[in-house]
């Protein structure tokens, strides 16, 4: 097995090539003559581009574009740096912060003014106006489908990648661990996490809400935002770290208890969150619905956790989403990698997250976040 | 004395002085109260916010820092009603719903950007507002547009209604900005002193993240910038304008003595970005060539020149004038800014929103942007003599009833002192 090193850096050429591969002809097979994208993954899977991470979502906007006449990827992009040479200085175009400028930017890109069926990934009351002015002819609908089927099922380069981010988390995992005593907080395991991961290259966390210590008596409920509230012995934590190689996430959540071992009360529902979560990753086979997954947790007696059920994991998260009122008919397909995430709490013992990778694939269900 | 730093006397914005801790119940009901207004004045009946900084600006809510993939997929959702004294948060972290908030309007996570997340979210909708209502939206994914178009709602931009409201900022508005500039730069004194040979940019950025969490603050913002800049242009890398690149991502690449690092970072705080400009050198005991230095004296120069003129009634024109005007005589009247960025822009909880001042939306668009007390300026003028790498520093600024105040206080180390 290879060892894959640098998180960083614009990811390979045989990779790039075949997500390419799959983003045009899943294109054809949805009658789209172009794709607007605006989210940095999508841009990211359909470029090679590395972009500059900033947290959160913005407003939609052209980032990049895919024609299939010309088979090119445009890209907004000042430099080239970072950029792969298949986009080449031709396919750039500039930041603006001028709406007649973009357009501009848009109606130059060749083969987009003839596109017929135009898609985009999302979009805003402005924006429809902005790509009539580039494409006058194009019906504009959801590309989000055909974007989808390219990226869902991964090739067995990209499930490296999403192990390499998964190893990234271990190592913020232990530093997790090794951190937590009584008397730290929980913004303190934040900043262990964060520390952790930059010093593996990749400072960029899928989520800051990586820590959550439960109460040992009374209420629990699953938080992610970090309180400064010392954390007394004998509370269950939860640690969920993630981590992302060259943008592919990965990552496991696991639950510890501050200063010692678990009461065997909280061992039992540990067991239990386990189980559970086991139960789901073995319900996972092409095919499966999400409500086949919904009722492989329901098994166990608990409630759905308070998040999704479920997530895809690539370039970051994306569709399915299984859980409460979500997902219920979505069909899992061989190759898609899955978030699986259990929560389980109970007055009197906290409360347990666990968190695990499964790959669906033709043969098992296969785990990407075995214990050691 | 010193170029950029707080002054004397006592700064106020419509009459009231900054205070040194943001009163943010008072905050958030100022803010609300401008939505509101924004919207009776453009005949809306409501907003629905998807973007991240928007439903911060519009509830208050805290949320945890997210890659962009996930933060559009399991994201909070802000609903603003006409008329309604507060405003509706469905959001998956409802232990960040403000204090204050009543219960009925804190509402389970909304999944906009899946069909029956979508759905969910359209019914919820239904209720709040009329058929055929007026609604003023920043981002509109598929899914929602189709549910949506079963309740008839006619969707306009939310920008016409935030845009006004967050132009000028409340006093509480600016502590927080201020706040969050302060723990940005304590960190930033703790990573300094490693600015040395061997040392990479991750390395830089992991006892940076460490050291804002430590200092206080709720999110990083963007992947931290320790930029080594070319000595020339012809260096590279290639932009489509010619102009310089930046800024570039950071790698675990190793830093060089004698490197020249741009470094640009952003925290939140209370929902507030910081934003942290400075330009340094890598070594042991670093210092600046005369050319370096002269680059840093004509930084200061244009800076100075705008400061003179900063307050409100003057445009953005005006600032960018006075820029161009300091360094004519050494630049060739060569715009002292970044090609694809600006002299200025405002921060709030977006890291660069609106003044911006000498983008290329031009001249007349700078000609009518008129400063006015509580806009927020990060003038960040950038010195490029081509062969020294550059000069580039960032200082933000409250324009105040009668002129400026400071909101950032760092040293230029080790082009000289505050």
């Amino acid at each position: 097995m290879t060892v894959l090193e640098d998180p960083s850096r614009v990811d390979d050429e045989a990779l790039r090539a075949d997500r390419r591969g799959r983003l045009f002809a899943a294109m054809g097979d949805a009658g789209l003559d172009a794709l607007v994208l605006g989210r940095p993954a999508e841009v990211a899977f359909a470029s090679g581009a590395r972009q500059l991470w900033t947290a959160g979502s913005r407003p939609f906007g052209p980032a990049c574009v895919a024609v299939r006449s010309t088979g090119r990827v445009h890209l907004l992009s000042v430099w080239d740096e970072d950029v792969p040479p298949e986009v080449g200085h031709d396919d750039l175009y500039g930041l603006s912060w001028n709406p007649a400028t973009i357009a501009a930017s848009l109606a130059a890109i060749p083969g987009l003014r003839n596109a017929r069926r135009l898609g985009t990934t999302s979009s805003s009351p402005g924006f429809p106006r902005l790509l009539a002015a580039a494409a006058p002819d194009a019906e504009v609908v959801d590309g989000g489908p055909a974007l989808r089927t390219a990226r869902g099922p991964k090739s067995a380069a990209e499930v490296d990648r999403i192990a390499a981010a998964t190893g990234i988390a271990r190592t913020a995992l232990a530093a997790m661990e090794a951190a937590l005593r009584p008397g730290v907080t929980e913004r303190d395991l934040l900043a262990a996490y964060l520390a952790a991961i930059a010093a593996a290259g990749a400072p960029t966390p899928p989520t800051e809400g990586v820590a959550c210590a439960t109460p040992a008596t009374g209420p629990v409920a699953l938080r992610r935002i970090a309180a400064a509230v010392p954390i007394e012995a004998g509370q269950l934590v939860a640690l969920d770290p993630g981590g992302f190689f060259r943008g592919y996430e990965g990552g496991l959540g696991r639950t510890r208890a501050a200063g010692g071992a678990p009461s065997r009360r909280q061992a039992e529902l540990a067991a239990r969150c386990r189980e559970a979560v086991g139960a789901v990753v073995a319900a996972c086979w092409p095919g499966a619905t999400g409500s086949d997954l919904v009722a492989a947790w329901e098994h166990s007696g608990a409630p759905l956790p308070p998040e999704p059920l479920a997530v895809g994991v690539g370039l970051g998260l994306e569709p399915p989403v299984v859980g409460a009122g979500l997902g219920a008919a979505a069909v899992l397909a061989a190759g898609t990698v899955l978030a699986v995430t259990g929560w389980m709490a109970e007055e009197g013992a906290g409360g347990v997250l666990h968190r695990d990778l499964v790959l669906v694939t033709e043969a098992e269900p296969r785990l990407l976040t075995e214990d050691a | 004395m010193s170029l950029f730093g707080p002054g004397e006397g006592t700064a106020t914005v419509g009459g009231r002085e900054l205070p040194v801790d943001a009163d943010r119940a008072r905050m958030r009901a100022e803010r609300h109260a401008r939505l509101q207004d924004q919207l009776a004045a453009q005949e809306l009946d409501g907003l629905v916010l998807l973007g991240t900084s928007a439903v911060a600006y519009a509830t208050g809510a805290a949320m945890p820092g997210c890659d962009s993939g996930r933060a559009a997929l399991l994201r909070a959702v802000a609903v603003v009603v006409a008329g309604d004294e507060h405003p509706h948060l469905f959001t998956p972290w409802p232990e960040g719903a403000p204090p204050g908030l009543p219960a009925d309007h804190v509402h389970p996570a909304a999944a906009p950007d899946l069909d029956d997340g979508a759905a969910a979210l359209a019914a919820s909708l239904g209720v709040l507002f009329a058929g055929g209502s007026r609604l003023g939206c920043d981002e509109v994914p598929h899914p929602l547009a189709r549910a949506l178009d079963g309740v008839g709602a006619r969707l306009v931009p939310a920008s016409g209604v935030l845009g006004p409201a967050k132009l000028c900022k409340t006093v509480d508005e600016l502590a927080c900005i201020r706040r969050a500039q302060h723990v940005n730069e304590q960190a930033m004194l703790d990573v300094q002193p490693l600015l040395r040979p061997g040392v990479t940019q991750t390395d830089l950025s992991a006892t940076f993240l460490r050291r804002v969490v430590e200092l206080g603050a709720d999110l990083n913002g963007i992947d931290p910038i320790w930029q080594v800049m070319p000595r020339s242009l012809a260096d590279g890398p290639w932009t489509v304008h010619g102009d310089v690149a930046f800024p570039t991502a950071s790698a675990p690449r190793a830093l060089a003595g004698g490197d020249v690092i741009w470094v640009d970072t952003g925290i939140h705080v209370g929902g507030y970005a910081s934003d942290f400009g400075r330009t340094w050198i890598v070594g042991d005991d670093p210092r600046p060539s005369a050319r370096q230095l002269e680059q840093f004296d004509r930084w200061r120069a244009v800076m100075a020149a705008v400061l003179s003129v900063c307050k409100p009634g003057v445009s953005a024109l005006d600032l960018g004038r006075a820029a161009v005007a300091a360094d004519a005589a050494r630049s060739g009247g060569r715009r002292p800014w970044i090609e694809h960025f600006y002299l200025a822009h405002g921060v709030g909880t977006e890291s660069a929103e609106m003044p911006l001042v000498g983008t290329d939306l031009g001249d007349a668009f700078d000609e009518q942007l008129v400063l006015a007390p509580g806009m927020v300026l990060v003038l960040e003028p950038v010195i490029w003599d081509d062969g020294a790498a550059g000069y580039r520093s960032e200082d933000i600024l409250a324009i105040t009833d009668d002129g400026w105040a400071a909101l950032s206080d760092h040293p230029y180390d080790p082009f000289g002192p505050a």
